[in-house]
C-alpha cells in the first residue's frame, strides 16, 4: 500500500435490517481504507447501502439493523462496539455528516442562531477538558518513558526531579505560548476582516448603491479596536489609536451628515437622500486600509519560542521588537536554557520507547505464530482459547509503541476482535444443530404443502451457519493480520527516524495544547456562526441568524446544515447527497466551501452522491456500489476514463452532458429485492453484458491496476471480449482530446 | 403575432407580483417569449428565480399580477395591474398640474378663464385615459373568461357538425339511432365542459407529494375526465390502461396506491395524469431532480417519446443545466425574476453573452475530473457588471434568435463579442 496515513479503515461490513417481510441484506461485505486528507466518493443509486454505511459509520443505524460482521476501525477504536458514550465523544466533533434531508437535522422551534453556536459552545468545552486530559496523559507517558530509559542509562545524567521539571516546564510554557498565539491570530483575523468590510463600503460607494454607512462604520471600527494586540500592533500602536479616533469623527459627522439629510428630505421630499460614505471618509478609510495590510505582510512572530522567554522573564516586553529580531533572541534563549536538553531527553526517550516496543514485538511475532498453529490445529476447548486470546493481547499490547502519535488500529483492536471470533466459533457450534433442525423442518413442512397442491406463498428463511472451518479461518486471520502488521514494522525498523518523531510528538503536544487554551465565548460564537454562514452563502446573515428553520427555503436549510456541521470543525466528514437539492451555483459554491475547508484542515471527506459531475469535482477515489456490494474502487481518473463494470458504463451513460445528442442508455427494471439476494452478480438481471456465470456465482474482484479494480466477470481471462459502449468511449475520446478544456 | 400559427404560448410582458408585508415582491418581472408548436422550451435559473412561477402563472394557478399569455393565439391571462397604474398615474399627474395652476396668485380675469379653461382640457384628457384603461380592464377580464366559453362553443359546434351529419345517415334505423344519440349527448356534455387551459398540463417535480396517498392509480390518472364529465366507466378504464403502457407501466398497477411504487414509477403516474387530458402542451416543473440517476435517464426517454408520438409542446423547467442542454430546442435563462438571455441552445452554450449566463455555465459540474479540477467558476456580482444609472437595460435581440437583457453600451460590447 502506499505510504498515507490510513484515517478509517472498514472491514468486510455486513449490515441487515430486520423488517416484517425478512431480513434485508443492506451491506454486504464491504471493505475499504480511507486516508488522511484525501476525498473519497461513493457512488450508487438509493438502495444501494451507501447512506446505511455512512450512517453505521456514524453509530446512528436505524433501531432495526443488525451489524452481522465485520468492523470499522478508527484512532485505535472499532466503531462498531465501543460504548455510545465513547462514540458521542466522536460524532460531531470528530466524525461530522451532512445529511440528505436538512428538515430532519434542524429543530424546528430553535432559533438558527441557537442551533449553529449551540455545538459550537459545548464542543468547545467538552474539548478543552479532553484536550487536557490527552495532554496531560501523553505527558505522563513522555515523562514515564524518560524516568524508565534513564534509569537504565546511568550516565545520562538526568535525575527524576530534574525531568519532572522539564515537563512541568514545558507543559507551562506552551500553554502560555499558545494564549499568545491565539491572541494574535484573532487580531490578524479582525484585520483581515476589516479589509475586507473596507473594500466592500468603498465598492459600493463608488457605484453609488444604497449602503448603510453607519452600521458598516460601526463594524469596522469594531474590527480596528480588536486589531490591539500586543504582538501584532508591534511598533504601530500610535498610529492605530490616532486612526480610531479619525474614524470616531467620521462616524459622528457620517451620522450627522444623515440626521441632517433627514431634515432636509421631510422639507424637499423624497429622492433627497442617498446613504453613501463622503470622500473623507473614504480617504480615512484608505489609509486606514493601508495600515492594516502594511501589518499583515509584516513576519510573524515564532511563539513557541517567544512563549518560553516570557514565561521565564515576564517582566521583558518582546512586542516592540520586530519580529526576526525577537525570534532570534527567543530561541537562542529557548534552546540555551531548555530546549536542546529537553529534546535529547525526549528523543533517549523515543528510541528507548521504539526499542521497547521492537523487543516485545519480536515476542509478540513468535506468540502469533503460535497462536495460529493452536487454532489450525482444531480442537481446543473453550478455556484454552481464552487463556490464549488473553496472553496473546497482553503480548500485543505491549507491543504498542505508546509513544507513536500515529495510532496503529489493527494492534489497538486486536483483543476485542479475537475474542469476539473466538465467541462466535463457540456460538455456532452449539447453533448450527439448531439451524439444521429449524431448516429441516420449515422444508418439509413446505414440501408437504406443495405435495398437497397448495400454493405457497412464503419462501424459506435461508439458514444461517458457519462453519466451525470457516471460522477459525476468520480468527486466523484476525491473528495474522496483527503477526503481517509486526513483521511489516520490524522489517521497517532500520528506517527509523527518531528526530522526526520528536518533532511529530512535539506538534501533537502542541495542537492538544491549543485546545486547551482556545476558549469560545458566545459572542465570538456568534461572530464565527454570522460569518459561516455568509460563507456558505446566506444574505443577510445578521437577519437570519434570529429566524426559525420554517423561514428558510429549501436550499438555505441545507446550507445552514452544511454550517453547522462544519462549525465543529471535524477530522472526517461525511456528505450524504448534500448538493442534490441546490442548484449549480450554489452546489458550486458549498463544493467549493468543502474543498477549501479540506485544504484547509486536512479533512477527510466521504462524498455520497449519485451526480457523477460533483464526484469528478470531489473525489480523490471513487467506490461505486450497487446491492450492497462495491463493484468498482479506483481512483477518479481511472473509473472515469476506463471504467470497467457494466455498472458504472450504465451509471455513465445515463448522464446527458454538454455533448450529447443521441438518445440515452437508460438502466432496465429496478434494483434487486434485497431480502432474496440474487445468487450471482447482483446486477446481472439488468446487465445487457450477463454472462450465464453472472447469474450463477458471484464475481471476485479483479485487479486492473494497483489501486484500480472491478468485480466482474468481463475481467476474467476467458470471458469474451465486450467492447465499452460506444457513447461512453465517444465521451471518453471527447475529454482526452480536450485534456480538460470545455466550451473553448 | 397572434395569427402565427406557429406560435403555441405567448408570454407578453408577464408580471407575478406577492404581497410581501407592505412591499411586493417582484417573483416575476416582465418576462416574454414564445414558445413555437412543437418544441422544447428549457427555463434554467437558480432557486427563486420565478422560473416555477412563471410556469405556475401560466397554467392559471397564481392570479396574474400584469401582462398577458396568448395559447393558440387566444388570450387566456391577462393582468390588470399595470392598466390600474396607468390611472393612477394618470390621476397623480393631473392634480398637480392643477394644483400648480390653482396655486397661481394675482391672475386677472382673462388669466382666470384661461386658467379654467385648461383644469377643463386636463380633465377630459385624464377621462380619455381612465376609460380607455377601464375598457382594457374589462376587456382583460372577460377575454380571460370568455376564452373558455368560445373555446367550448367552438368544440360543441364541431361535434354538432358532425353528428348532424349521422344522426340524418341514421334515420330509419332506431336501435342505431339511439345509440348516436347517447354517444352525442355525452360527447356534447364533455364538450361543454372543456375549457381551453385543460390543453396545458403540468408535471410537477415531487412525485410523492404531488399524488393523494388515498387515492388508486386509476382514480389519479382518470381524475381530469372525470371533472371533465366523461361518465362511461369503461371508456375510462380503457383510456387508463392505454395511458399507462403509453408511459411505461401495466394494467395491473391501476388498482394499486402511489405509495406502493418506486420514484421513477411514481413520476411516470404523473406523466400519465398529465398526458391523458391530450394536451397540445406540457409544463414540466423539474420532473427529474428528486430521482435517482439511472431512473432520471428512463424518464427524459420516456418523455423525449412522448413528444414525438403525441406531438407535444414541452416548456422544460430545470436546473440541472446538462439535462436541459440534451433536452431543449430553446432555452431562457433567468435571474432575479427577469430574463436575462434566450437563445438556441447550442447558440447559448457556444456564445453565452449576458454575464449571469456565463456565470451559470461555469459552475456545470460535468463527469470528467481533470476538467472538474481545473474548472475555474465565474462569480457575478450585478452590481459590478452593469452601470444601469445612466441607460436603462432592455430585452433585445443581439443575433437572430439571441435575446439579451442589457443597455446600448452593452449590446455594442455583445455585438462585438459576437463577431
Amino acid at each position: 500500500m502506499n505510504n498515507k496515513e490510513v484515517k478509517l479503515s472498514v472491514n468486510n461490513l455486513k449490515i441487515s435490517f430486520r423488517t416484517d417481510a425478512g431480513k434485508v441484506q443492506a451491506v454486504r461485505d464491504i471493505s475499504f481504507d480511507f486516508y488522511k486528507g484525501e476525498t473519497l466518493a461513493i457512488v450508487g443509486e438509493s438502495g444501494s447501502g451507501k447512506s446505511v454505511t455512512s450512517k453505521a459509520i456514524m453509530g446512528i443505524s436505524a433501531v432495526n439493523a443488525i451489524h452481522e460482521g465485520g468492523e470499522i476501525l478508527y484512532d485505535g477504536q472499532d466503531l462498531l462496539r465501543i460504548p455510545e458514550e465513547e462514540m458521542h465523544k466522536l460524532r460531531g466533533d470528530k466524525i461530522a455528516m451532512i445529511f440528505q434531508d436538512p428538515l430532519s437535522s434542524l429543530n424546528p422551534i430553535m432559533r438558527i442562531g441557537k442551533q449553529i453556536t449551540e455545538a459550537m459552545l459545548l464542543k468547545n468545552k467538552a474539548n478543552r477538558k479532553e484536550g487536557r486530559a490527552t495532554f496531560n496523559k501523553m505527558l505522563a507517558i513522555l515523562s514515564d518513558t524518560m524516568k524508565k530509559a534513564t534509569a537504565e542509562k546511568s550516565d545520562s545524567g538526568y535525575s527524576v526531579e530534574q525531568i519532572e521539571q522539564y515537563i512541568k516546564t514545558f507543559d507551562n510554557f506552551n500553554i502560555q505560548a499558545i494564549k499568545l498565539e491565539n491572541s494574535y491570530n484573532a487580531a490578524r483575523t479582525a484585520a483581515e476582516e476589516m479589509i475586507s468590510a473596507i473594500e466592500d463600503l468603498i465598492f459600493l460607494t463608488e457605484k453609488k448603491q444604497k449602503v448603510d454607512v453607519g452600521a458598516k462604520l460601526a463594524f469596522i471600527s469594531r474590527k480596528l479596536k480588536e486589531i490591539d494586540d500586543k504582538y501584532f500592533v508591534s511598533g504601530n500602536a500610535e498610529i492605530l489609536s490616532k486612526h480610531v479616533l479619525a474614524l470616531d469623527e467620521a462616524k459622528r459627522a457620517e451620522r450627522n451628515k444623515f440626521k441632517a439629510s433627514d431634515f432636509v428630505k421631510k422639507l424637499v421630499g423624497a429622492g433627497a437622500t442617498k446613504k453613501e460614505a463622503s470622500a473623507e471618509t473614504v480617504e480615512l478609510l484608505k489609509a486606514i486600509k493601508a495600515t492594516a495590510e502594511k501589518l499583515l505582510d509584516e513576519p510573524k512572530y515564532n511563539f513557541f519560542r517567544i512563549g518560553y522567554y516570557v514565561y521565564k522573564k515576564p517582566e521583558t516586553d518582546l512586542s516592540r521588537m520586530p519580529a526576526d529580531e525577537a525570534n532570534e533572541i527567543a530561541i537562542k534563549f529557548l534552546s540555551e536554557d531548555y530546549m536542546d536538553s529537553f529534546l535529547a531527553l525526549e528523543k533517549i526517550a523515543i528510541q528507548y520507547s521504539f526499542n521497547k516496543s521492537f523487543e516485545n514485538k519480536k515476542i509478540a511475532v513468535t506468540e502469533l505464530r503460535n497462536a495460529i498453529d493452536f487454532f489450525k490445529r482444531g480442537d481446543f476447548t473453550a478455556q484454552e482459547a481464552d487463556a490464549l486470546c488473553k496472553r496473546v493481547n497482553k503480548s500485543v499490547v505491549e507491543a504498542i509503541d505508546k509513544l507513536a502519535v500515529i495510532k496503529d488500529n489493527v494492534a489497538y483492536t486486536f483483543g476485542g476482535a479475537l475474542e469476539r471470533e473466538i465467541k462466535k466459533y463457540f456460538f455456532y457450534i452449539k447453533n448450527n444443530a439448531k439451524e439444521e433442525a429449524r431448516f429441516a423442518s420449515q422444508t418439509a413442512k413446505r414440501d408437504a404443502l406443495l405435495a398437497k397442491g397448495k400454493t405457497v406463498d412464503w419462501k424459506i428463511v435461508p439458514k444461517s451457519i458457519i462453519e466451525p472451518e470457516k471460522q477459525i479461518e476468520s480468527i486466523v486471520s484476525v491473528l495474522s493480520r496483527v503477526l503481517g502488521r509486526f513483521n511489516a514494522d520490524i522489517e521497517a525498523a532500520g528506517s527509523f527516524d527518531a528526530d522526526k518523531r520528536c518533532v511529530e510528538l512535539i506538534d501533537y503536544l502542541k495542537e492538544k495544547a491549543s485546545q486547551v487554551v482556545y476558549t469560545l465565548t458566545p459572542r465570538i460564537a456568534k461572530e464565527k456562526a454570522i460569518k459561516l454562514m455568509e460563507e456558505v452563502g446566506i444574505p443577510e446573515a445578521r437577519m437570519r441568524y434570529r429566524q426559525y428553520p420554517f423561514e428558510f427555503s429549501g436550499g438555505m436549510r441545507q446550507r445552514i446544515v452544511i454550517a453547522i456541521a462544519l462549525s465543529a470543525n471535524p477530522d472526517i466528514l461525511i456528505c450524504d447527497e448534500p448538493t442534490t437539492a441546490l442548484d449549480v451555483t450554489i452546489q458550486a459554491q458549498i463544493l467549493e466551501l468543502i474543498n477549501k475547508l479540506k485544504r484547509e484542515h486536512n479533512l477527510s471527506i466521504i462524498f455520497i452522491t449519485h451526480d457523477l459531475g460533483v464526484v469528478a469535482n470531489m473525489a480523490d477515489r471513487i467506490a461505486v456500489m450497487y446491492a450492497g456490494k462495491i463493484v468498482e474502487y479506483g481512483t477518479a481518473e481511472e473509473v472515469f476514463y476506463n471504467p470497467q463494470h457494466p455498472y458504472t458504463w450504465a451509471l455513465l451513460s445515463s448522464m446527458p452532458d454538454l455533448d450529447t445528442n443521441e438518445k440515452l442508455d437508460s438502466i432496465p427494471g429496478t434494483p434487486p429485492n434485497m431480502i432474496y439476494p440474487p445468487v450471482g452478480d447482483a446486477f446481472a438481471e439488468r446487465n445487457k453484458y450477463a454472462m450465464e456465470i453472472d447469474f450463477e456465482m458471484q464475481p471476485p474482484m479483479y485487479e486492473v491496476s494497483p489501486t484500480h479494480y472491478a468485480a466482474t466477470w468481463l475481467l476474467h481471462p476467458n470471458a469474451p471480449k465486450v467492447e465499452i459502449p460506444k457513447i461512453i468511449t465517444e465521451r471518453i475520446k471527447r475529454m482526452k482530446e480536450r485534456g480538460g478544456n470545455h466550451g473553448e | 403575432m397572434e395569427n402565427n400559427h406557429d406560435v403555441l404560448l405567448k408570454v407578453d410582458h408577464l408580471c407575478q407580483y406577492f404581497r410581501l408585508g407592505r412591499k411586493d415582491l417582484k417573483a416575476v418581472d416582465d418576462v416574454s417569449f414564445e414558445i413555437k408548436r412543437g418544441e422544447t422550451f428549457g427555463l434554467v435559473g437558480e432557486s427563486g428565480c420565478g422560473k416555477t412561477t412563471t410556469g405556475r402563472t401560466i397554467i392559471k394557478l397564481n392570479n396574474i399580477t400584469s401582462g398577458n399569455v396568448y395559447f393558440k393565439g387566444q388570450r387566456i391571462c391577462a393582468g390588470i395591474r399595470s392598466y390600474k397604474d396607468e390611472i393612477s398615474n394618470a390621476r397623480r399627474a393631473a392634480a398637480k398640474k392643477i394644483k400648480a395652476l390653482r396655486a397661481e396668485k394675482d391672475v386677472d380675469e382673462a388669466r382666470k378663464l384661461a386658467i379654467s379653461e385648461e383644469i377643463k382640457k386636463i380633465n377630459e384628457e385624464l377621462g380619455a385615459i381612465v376609460d380607455k384603461n377601464r375598457a382594457l380592464i374589462q376587456d382583460a377580464r372577460s377575454n380571460s373568461k370568455a376564452v373558455d366559453k368560445q373555446y367550448s362553443e367552438s368544440l360543441v359546434e364541431e361535434l354538432e357538425a358532425e353528428y348532424a351529419e349521422k344522426i340524418s345517415a341514421a334515420t330509419g334505423d332506431p336501435e342505431k339511432l339511439k345509440v348516436l344519440n347517447r354517444e352525442y349527448k355525452s360527447r356534447i356534455r364533455v364538450a361543454k365542459k372543456s375549457r381551453l387551459i385543460t390543453q396545458i398540463q403540468m408535471i410537477f417535480q415531487d412525485p410523492i407529494a404531488s399524488l393523494d396517498p388515498r387515492m388508486t392509480v386509476r382514480d389519479i390518472i382518470a381524475e381530469g375526465l372525470v371533472i371533465n364529465g366523461v361518465t362511461d366507466k369503461k371508456y375510462i378504464n380503457e383510456k387508463v390502461y392505454e395511458i399507462l403502457e403509453t408511459v411505461g407501466l401495466v394494467r395491473e398497477h391501476a388498482d394499486r396506491y402511489p405509495h406502493e411504487f418506486s420514484g421513477g414509477q411514481r413520476q411516470r403516474i404523473g406523466i400519465a395524469r398529465a398526458v391523458i387530458m391530450r394536451p397540445e402542451m406540457i409544463i414540466a416543473d423539474e420532473p427529474i431532480s428528486a430521482l435517482d440517476v439511472s431512473i432520471q435517464a428512463q424518464v427524459i426517454n420516456l418523455l423525449n417519446d412522448l413528444k414525438e408520438q403525441l406531438g407535444l409542446t414541452i416548456l422544460f423547467i430545470a436546473h440541472d443545466l446538462s439535462v436541459v442542454k440534451y433536452f431543449s430546442d430553446r432555452i431562457g435563462v433567468m435571474y432575479f425574476g427577469r430574463m436575462v438571455e434566450l437563445a438556441d441552445s447550442d447558440e447559448l452554450f457556444k456564445n453565452p453573452l449576458h454575464p449571469y449566463t456565463r456565470s451559470l455555465l461555469s459552475a456545470i459540474p460535468l463527469p470528467d475530473p481533470v476538467y472538474e479540477k481545473k474548472r475555474v467558476r465565474i462569480h457575478y456580482n450585478p452590481i459590478a457588471e452593469h452601470d444601469y444609472s445612466v441607460n436603462a437595460p432592455s430585452f433585445r435581440e443581439i443575433t437572430p434568435g439571441h435575446f439579451v437583457y442589457c443597455n446600448d453600451a452593452e449590446e455594442e460590447k455583445y455585438k462585438q463579442m459576437v463577431k
